[in-house]
């Protein structure tokens, strides 16, 4: 199976989904270096995870792949499109890449249902019979159909974060981007929404995971990112990350949270 | 006892019932409302303006920096000038903006409650320009960003996402901010207008006795104010119940 997607990947290596170019992101003046030069491809279908510790730029690179920040300099071609240039349609390039952030940002005046439909209304023009059809069967999948009336404040951390991945999917995204999804939860929850999370890698989305939980990124990951100061410092499949770390940066780092 | 009493009945009729005295009140209180709820609508419509020019400002000016237009500088401009108006109205006396307009603005003008109403509307534009503002701030910013990611735009962010909260979040502010106003309009008479506190002290004047029509005033005032807080804390407690 794991052989299977990574010959897959290795064929499509020329398609792109996702390709960064000396992405940087400065603060006051560029006294803060949040983002100091990235260069990265992700492949269609690929499963990239991204490490490094607190303040290193993990959340700034994964926004800037949307333009929630805007980049300093630098580019980002999404399908081959640079959507740092002028000119880019913003919005139409975001509804193509779900995002899932660490605090759920569940719309708390709306149901469950209407959470998940209102996107799919307006901007994909869908009726709502089409769009609460296709709710319903992405809620069943998360095992949440019964909650479809409820509003968030009556769900648990984890049903909350597993309504807000199904909800960024009924845009049907290319790409699914996660800033650290699990780490807002009590321990007791992080499994079942990691398990949507396979799932959802398993049927082949593109997937640029931030988080600390190591376990997903050596069990899902085709790629491990660790990034620290702003830069990637080592990138791999998730053996040559955490079973032969080569900078000593990386070595500190997993010394610490292994 | 019941020499109070006659007295009490002799005083009322003397500055209510002779030379049908009581009419001022009636005068004063139409003019007193006519001119909070009139300032109130200017006031609103105002304020929304200026909520909407300032936090679109302050949302968006990294967004637009990076790309300078034409558009951008003249948003910049505006900007600019609400924050001026802010400035300027929260910074003076209503008192002082209502002699302003009526001694100087529009000083030909002979349309003493229209000037009021412009007066009040654009005072209370202000603080209703900065309840919403707050309100938007106080909105989670991973609201707007939930929003934007699913491929909203600014605007579309706003009126789907944004503002039902907002209003739900102020409504209760604003609805005292109305009742505030409505007893700041007693110092119309500064420019001649017979409102409610102008018609007490006018009777008062004319009658030498102060004790009833000014307490009269004040018991008017004081149970619109009673009257409209309740209606605002039922409100309050029904959005709260919808809260869940
Ligand atoms: N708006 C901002 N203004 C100034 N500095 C910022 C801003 N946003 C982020 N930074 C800085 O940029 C750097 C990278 O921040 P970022 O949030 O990307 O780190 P992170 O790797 O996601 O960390 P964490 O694991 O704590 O979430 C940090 O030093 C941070 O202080
Ligand atoms: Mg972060």
């Amino acid at each position: 199976m794991r052989d299977n997607k990574e010959a897959a990947i290795a064929t499509r290596m020329d398609d792109h989904i996702i390709s960064v170019r000396g992405l940087k992101k400065h603060y006051k003046g560029g006294a803060i270096k949040a983002l100091d030069g990235i260069d990265t491809d992700i492949a269609r279908g690929e499963v990239v995870v991204v490490i490094g510790p607190s303040g290193s730029g993990k959340s700034t690179f994964l926004r800037s792949l949307n333009m929630l920040e805007i980049p300093s300099c630098g580019e980002i071609f999404v399908n081959g499109v640079d959507i740092v240039g002028k000119g880019v349609n913003i919005n139409q390039h975001r509804q193509k890449m779900g995002m899932v952030f660490q605090h759920f940002n569940l719309f708390p005046h709306m149901t469950i249902l209407k959470n998940m439909t209102l996107a799919p209304m307006k901007l994909l023009k869908k009726s709502r019979e089409e769009a609460e059809a296709k709710a319903m069967e992405l809620l069943e999948v998360v095992g949440l159909a019964d909650r479809a009336t409820s509003y968030p404040s009556q769900l648990s951390g984890g049903q909350k974060q597993r309504i807000a991945i199904v909800r960024a999917l009924c845009m049907e995204p290319d790409v699914m981007l996660f800033d650290e999804p699990t780490s807002a939860l009590d321990p007791e929850m992080v499994g079942e929404v990691l398990d949507v999370m396979k799932k959802l890698a398993r049927d082949g989305m593109t997937m640029i995971v931030v988080t600390h939980e190591m376990g997903f990124a050596r069990e899902m990951a085709d790629r491990v990112i660790f990034m620290d100061a702003g830069v990637i410092v080592e990138e791999g499949t998730p053996a040559e990350i955490f079973d032969a770390p080569k900078s000593e940066r990386l070595q500190s780092f997993l010394a610490k949270v292994l | 006892m019941q020499e109070w009493f006659a007295d009490f009945k002799a005083d009322f009729q003397l500055n209510f019932i002779d030379d049908g005295r009581w009419r001022w009140i009636v005068q004063g209180l139409g003019n007193t409302l006519k001119i909070t709820l009139f300032s109130l609508l200017i006031g609103i419509a105002l304020g929304i303006m200026v909520a909407a020019v300032r936090s679109t400002y302050d949302k968006n000016k990294e967004a637009m920096s990076k790309h300078k237009g034409a558009g951008y500088h003249l948003f910049t401009v505006v900007n600019a000038i609400c924050k001026l108006y802010l400035t300027v109205i929260r910074g003076t006396p209503v008192v002082v903006q209502l002699l302003i307009m009526y001694f100087i603005i529009f000083a030909t003008s002979r349309n003493d409650v229209m000037i009021a109403v412009i007066a009040f509307g654009i005072n209370s534009g202000a603080y209703v320009a900065e309840i919403l503002r707050g309100g938007i701030m106080s909105i989670d910013n991973g609201q707007f960003e939930a929003g934007r990611s699913l491929g909203f735009n600014y605007v579309q962010t706003m009126i789907y996402i944004i503002i039902p909260q907002v209003f739900k979040s102020v409504l209760p502010t604003l609805c005292n901010e109305f009742i505030v106003l409505l007893k700041e309009t007693s110092i119309a008479g500064y420019v001649g207008i017979v409102d409610l506190t102008k018609a007490g002290d006018l009777i008062r004047g004319r009658t030498f006795s102060a004790f009833m029509p000014l307490i009269a005033v004040a018991l008017i005032y004081l149970v619109l104010v009673v009257v409209l807080s309740a209606l605002v804390g039922k409100l309050e407690r029904r959005l709260r119940k919808s809260e869940r």
